[in-house]
């Protein structure tokens, strides 16, 4: 019984001290977001400080306000994922399901080009926007995300659709559906779990994507990743500012997550349970 | 109510690479019967449904429903309903939205698909559970409701994949005979796959029974139990199945361990043979074959006695009362009427 207790209690005091590492930084940049930029660089770091709205005053409605970046992100990130997931939901369906010549072949090839170091190709990709004159575009930068971002959502998606039974579709042929209405009525209402999934992930790579963001855009397109980069100079980086950008943009994240959460726990517990991803 | 669903199969091949899945398959279904394809699993059976379905295609042979060639017409517009073995329920449907899927693909009026819904679930008595999703349903019930999704649209076919095989046995019996009942009273034409000799003995009007990727007999469950077509269909037909010797044909007669039994045929000369007879076809008799009881299963209203006969295995049925204890020797025969003779090296009946 002690010896029981003993153990419950260590676990816990492990499992605390971890959480603990790994909530650090959020804890700390909310923290320093509520601090003056003096108190930021006060060392020892003041625990007990009086907290003030000032840097998000600043962020928000100050002269460099980040709010048009917000914007900038969103209309990147919604623009990215709908635009992924419209074409990632039909090629997951025809590499789970159809029949084609060089099928094992287009598999792998999406999965290999999650493989190229993005430092690799960000000149090709420069030179390939600058020819067509999409520098510094919407346009440019969601066709560059959706390189990575289509790949990496197919080849998530293809495992939800291949635990989709066949037989299922084809009872819907059976009862006189088209192949469209049979994927659009009957099996991507079964992997919505999955497709939240994919949505959650893809929108979350479009919204923190720095490196492609910065070199390929910059002036008329500029994400907060982009804009918080201004915070930091050689001269000074004003933390207080920094981290309340980080947790304004944290925060849509965030309740995306929450909103798919429950799509998101089924989703990745599909397949465990023999039928666990219908209904 | 469209159609007739007549059924005609002709030189229907289905090749999986080298593989030959079915071997010119020829058969006609007549409006209104119920058809059974039986057969072990890899026989073919389920091929031959799929294709008559137009989920899968041949790759050589015609299919005709009512005297059309349909061998390359969609799945979809084949007016066809199927019961499938695993049900193929929508999950994220009502029980209710599952029956309506297929009036909803015909995009039939709102009050006629509800209402044909309704009659559909009550015929299979679900019309309680309309609001119900799949998952909240037993086993028996899902299949019911597979059924009404199968029923509702009166189709001019009716294809069941082993639709009773995961089901308990006490209500596979139940469903069965409701199963007969439906379609008689829908006067559908069904056509039905199973491996269950005994389900396609029940139920069908007439069945074809595979062996191999072919049809090795086609006949009313009667005429195949009585005059089995080969070796393989009488060692498959019947429970127990038909007892199968090797014997020694001579002028009318068959020797099987020294013993001389009469048979129909009167040809004379001497052969190698096959008998095939029944285990409910023995009777104790003076002066028979000479057998010892090895064990005995008792099921109650009758008994299968497992008997040594010089070496050679022999089944046997008797019915209560009148069964001998294990270790006993009985003396067998069987009437002439009752022996069937198969060839060794063709396994055809003789």
């Amino acid at each position: 019984m002690t010896a029981k207790r003993l153990r419950a209690i260590a676990l816990l005091a492990f499992s605390m001290v971890f959480l603990l590492a790994w909530a650090f930084p959020i804890i700390w940049s909310v923290l320093n977001s509520l601090k003056t930029d003096s108190d930021v660089l006060a060392y020892p770091p003041k625990l007990v400080f009086s907290p003030t709205l000032e840097a998000y005053r600043d962020v928000l409605f100050g002269s460099g306000s980040i709010l048009p970046n917000l914007l900038s992100s969103a209309i990147i990130s919604v623009g990215t994922t709908i635009v992924t997931m419209l074409m990632a939901v039909p090629a997951a369906y025809a590499l789970a399901r159809l029949r084609f010549r060089g099928k094992k072949f287009a598999g792998f090839y999406v999965l290999a080009t999650q493989m190229l170091p993005p430092v690799g190709i960000i000149i090709p990709y420069f030179l390939v926007l600058r020819n067509i004159g999409w520098i510094d575009t919407y346009q440019g930068i969601i066709l560059i995300y959706l390189s990575f971002s289509l790949p990496f959502a197919i080849w998530l998606l293809v495992s939800y659709f291949e635990d989709i039974p066949f037989e299922m579709e084809e009872a819907a042929y059976l009862d006189g559906a088209s192949r469209l209405k049979t994927l659009w009525l009957i099996i991507i209402p079964q992997v919505r779990g999955g497709i939240a999934v994919t949505v959650v992930f893809v929108f979350l790579n479009a919204w923190n994507e720095f490196l492609f963001a910065v070199v390929l855009s910059g002036n008329t397109v500029r994400p907060v990743t982009v804009a918080m980069f201004n915070f930091v100079s050689v001269e000074q980086t004003l933390w207080a500012k920094l981290a309340a950008v980080s947790v304004l943009a944290m925060l849509p994240v965030v309740v995306l997550g929450v909103v798919a959460q429950k799509h998101i726990v089924k989703g990745l517990t599909v397949g465990a349970v023999k039928g666990g991803g219908r209904r | 109510m469209s159609g007739q669903g007549q059924v005609s199969f002709r030189n229907i091949v289905k090749m999986h690479g080298e593989f030959a899945a079915l071997k010119g398959v020829n058969f006609e279904i007549k409006p209104g019967e119920f058809f059974a394809l039986l057969g072990p699993s890899g026989s073919g059976k389920s091929t031959t449904l799929r294709i008559l379905a137009g989920l899968d295609a041949p790759t050589a042979g015609r299919v005709l429903i009512d005297d059309k060639d349909v061998t390359s017409t969609d799945a979809r517009d084949r007016d066809i309903a199927m019961v499938f073995q695993s049900y193929a329920l929508y999950p994220h449907m009502t029980v209710a939205e599952n029956i309506a899927f297929p009036l909803e693909m015909a995009r039939l009026p709102k009050a006629e698909i509800a209402s044909a819904v309704h009659e559909a679930a009550r015929k299979v008595k679900i019309d309680h559970l309309l609001d119900r999703k799949p998952g909240q349903l037993s086993g028996g019930q899902q299949q019911r409701c597979a059924l009404a999704r199968a029923i509702v649209r009166k189709a001019r076919l009716f294809l069941l994949d082993e639709p009773l095989s995961n089901l308990d046995a006490k209500l596979r019996l139940e469903t069965r005979a409701e199963l007969k009942k439906l379609q008689r009273s829908l006067g559908v034409t069904a056509v039905y796959v199973t491996h269950d000799q005994e389900e396609a003995m029940t139920l069908a009007d007439r069945m074809a029974v595979f062996m191999s990727g072919e049809i090795q007999q086609i006949g009313t469950p009667a005429e195949v139990f009585a005059r089995p077509n080969s070796i393989d269909i009488a060692g498959f037909i019947g429970n127990p199945p038909m007892n199968l010797v090797p014997a020694r044909y001579v002028d009318g007669d068959v020797i099987i361990a020294g013993h001389r039994l009469k048979t129909t045929t009167t040809t004379a000369g001497e052969r190698d043979v096959v008998v095939g007879f029944r285990p409910g076809a023995l009777r104790m008799t003076e002066g028979g074959l000479g057998a010892r009881v090895d064990l005995i299963e008792d099921l109650g209203d009758t008994a299968v006695l497992d008997l040594d006969c010089a070496g050679i295995m022999i089944r046997m049925r008797v019915s209560d009362g009148n069964i001998p204890g294990e270790g006993e020797t009985i003396s067998i025969t069987t009437r002439p009427q009752d022996i069937h003779l198969f060839d060794p090296t063709t396994r055809m009946r003789l």
